[in-house]
């Protein structure tokens, strides 16, 4: 804009253009930095809301009475480098009559007149837009406080040029100490690989049909760091109802997440002790309920009976449902003591003495079927274990395997142990007759459960050792084939 | 005594011997006339009733055990309802054991092909009543 030419005021008299001035929402001042005078326009005085004869015009009255004094630095800053290029407006706090103290924008400039240098100086009241900026200051710094407290940042994808603009929290959950400038492709990289093709769908599916989605993915930050983020993202539409833009926020809900998690994960482990307390009461119950039955059923008989050798014969049955009272009630002891063998705690143990140990102890079973038996733990020679526990379970597995030989051949067994990440297993297999899994996976390890005619199953070896290595953070895996033989993945830790 | 008497014939399925050997003698005691046939599992008494050469001795009854080994209770009474209508003949089949899980008894309940759910051990009155008629509708067949 301009009103001159060649930046001159042509037929404009000097008093027309101090009217113009003077009626500026603008004050000009003027000081004589040899003679200490200072002259003040009317519209200085109007900014301000003073008559003329209630302040003193003087360097000294504005400096000490009018300019806040925390402001006198900047002010002087700017008044010592006057007329330099590229000196930025001072903003400065003035004592107004009315209104106390207000913002003011202040621009000097050095000049000579008649040899004595003169600074002149224009100020802007600035109060509303400095207000203004101070409120807008503080939402800007509630808001990206609440972005960094809650680790939400926000994104906007443009449809048309799929450029992408990312608030600076997201870079801080990236961890990328410097917001560098980041395509879509990019900032999908950093997901875990299986994660990617969701979100570029999701992505595609709310540019294409402005879909919104919600999903929760993990993320390896730039500092190698997994952790779990929620991604949740709307399309804006224009007046046709196209996707124009994605807009989104980003938030880091690791802790969450993995709270949610494990509480899950401890929900499933209690369920499943749930199921497996349930069918032991069921188990208990039918099989003491089995013996006291038969009990009771061969007294009254006893009673019924008079011939003698009918009575030897019961009397007989009678001893023998004596022993199993006893028996099932050494399996409830079993039981029981898994979980009180917890509490001794774990022990480093070697693989090999304990295997050692059981074959030994099987020696007779192993001689009379013939078996050979491999074991290889060098992949992994031990283990942090309840010996107790191991010993078990290789008697149970070892015991199994023979116990469920194929007719047509002597038993095979290859043991080993394997090392897979943080965790231990330990893999048997045999050459046995095998388990239909179809039929009979889900009640495989079950109490009681036996399924073939074999006069040696009692149904308790699986059930111990599943809840042995259960007890432990364990699992177990079968694979097995009819007449070709059983794998069992058992993984320890 | 009747000049002809025909014997009941019980099928027993029970893996517990001594079970077996209990009823078996129960019934002698009691002075029925019956022939017992006794399987230790479900898939042992399925070979038998699908037999030809034991057609004309099929069972008028059948006693069966849920926890077994091979072939359980339910098992053999799923393969018994496909092969009942084959046998041509009226079998009454109730189940006996001894859990006394509200499951395993509204399971029976449910089942029209289970007459009845015996838990044990079994009440001796009620055996004699279910045998005195099955003797008796026996009798009047044959007569």
């Amino acid at each position: 804009m301009s009103f001159s030419e060649d930046n001159k005021f042509p037929g404009l008299s000097i008093t027309h253009i101090a009217h113009i001035f003077n009626n500026m929402n603008a004050g000009i001042w003027e000081y004589n930095t040899v003679t200490g005078n200072a002259k003040w326009s009317a519209g200085f005085y109007h900014m301000l809301g003073y008559h003329p004869d209630e302040i003193a015009c003087s360097y000294k009255s504005f400096f000490e009475n009018l300019l806040y004094y925390h402001d006198k630095e900047v002010f002087l800053k700017a008044i010592n480098r006057p007329g330099q290029t590229n000196v930025p407006p001072a903003h400065i706090r003035l004592l107004t009559r009315e209104n106390g103290y207000q913002w003011f924008e202040s621009t000097s400039y050095l000049y000579t007149v008649d040899n004595e240098p003169v600074i002149y100086g224009i100020l802007k009241n600035i109060n509303r837009y400095k207000l203004a900026e101070f409120r807008l200051d503080q939402k800007y710094f509630e808001c990206s406080e609440m972005g960094r407290i809650a680790k939400i940042g926000s994104w906007e994808i443009d449809a048309a040029t799929t450029k992408l603009k990312l608030t600076r929290e997201i870079y801080n959950i990236y961890e990328l100490q410097t917001p560098v400038e980041l395509s879509v492709d990019e900032v999908i990289s950093f997901f875990e690989p299986k994660y990617r093709p969701l979100i570029t769908q999701a992505i595609n599916d709310a540019v294409k049909y402005c879909k919104p989605f919600d999903q929760e993915v993990l993320l390896r930050t730039a500092r190698n760091n997994v952790i779990w983020v929620r991604t949740k993202g709307v399309p804006v539409i224009n007046d046709y109802g196209h996707c124009i833009a994605v807009r989104g926020v980003f938030q880091d809900i690791d802790v969450i997440k993995k709270r949610g998690l494990s509480m899950q994960s401890s929900i499933n482990l209690l369920d499943d002790q749930n199921k497996r307390l349930q069918n032991f009461a069921y188990i208990v119950s039918h099989n003491l309920r089995s013996h006291a039955g038969n009990l009771k059923f061969m007294v009254n008989l006893f009673e019924e009976t008079n011939e003698e050798d009918d009575q030897a014969e019961i009397f007989a049955h009678i001893k023998t449902i004596s022993e199993s009272f006893m028996a099932t009630m050494g399996h409830l002891e079993e039981i029981v003591k898994i979980q009180s063998e917890i509490s001794k705690g774990r022990k480093t143990v070697n693989f090999e003495a304990i295997f050692n140990n059981v074959l030994s102890a099987l020696k007779a079973d192993i001689k009379t079927t013939g078996a050979t038996i491999h074991n290889d733990f060098s992949n992994c020679p031990q283990i942090d274990y309840i010996p107790a526990y191991l010993e078990s379970i290789f008697q149970n597995f070892i015991t199994n395997a023979l116990k469920y030989k194929h007719a047509e051949r002597p038993p095979v067994i290859n043991c080993h142990t394997q090392k897979i990440d943080e965790h231990i297993y330990l893999l048997f297999e045999d050459n046995g007759i095998g388990i239909d899994l179809e039929k009979y996976g889900d009640q495989l390890f079950g109490l009681y459960k036996t399924f073939h005619q074999n006069q040696d199953a009692k149904g308790i070896g699986l059930f111990m050792t599943r809840n042995q290595v259960e007890a432990l953070g364990g699992s177990i895996h079968v694979d097995s084939t009819v007449n070709v033989g059983t794998k069992f993945t058992i993984r320890l830790v | 005594m009747s000049v002809a008497k025909v014997p009941v014939i019980v099928c027993v399925i029970d893996d517990d011997h001594i079970f077996t050997y209990g009823l078996k003698k129960l019934l002698e005691i009691k002075g029925f006339y019956t022939k017992t046939i006794d399987f230790g599992n479900g898939k042992d008494a399925i070979d038998y009733l699908t037999n030809p050469d034991y057609v004309n001795n099929l069972p008028d009854i059948i006693l069966c055990d849920i926890n077994m080994p091979v072939m359980d209770g339910w098992e053999f009474i799923q393969n018994f309802e496909e092969i009942k209508s084959q046998t041509g003949k009226k079998i009454a089949l109730y189940v006996i054991s001894s859990s006394a899980d509200a499951v395993d008894i509204e399971r029976a309940k449910n089942n029209p092909h289970i007459t009845d759910y015996l838990l044990k051990p079994l009440d001796e009155n009620y055996l004699t009543e279910i045998f005195k008629l099955l003797q008796h509708t026996k009798q009047a067949q044959s007569a």
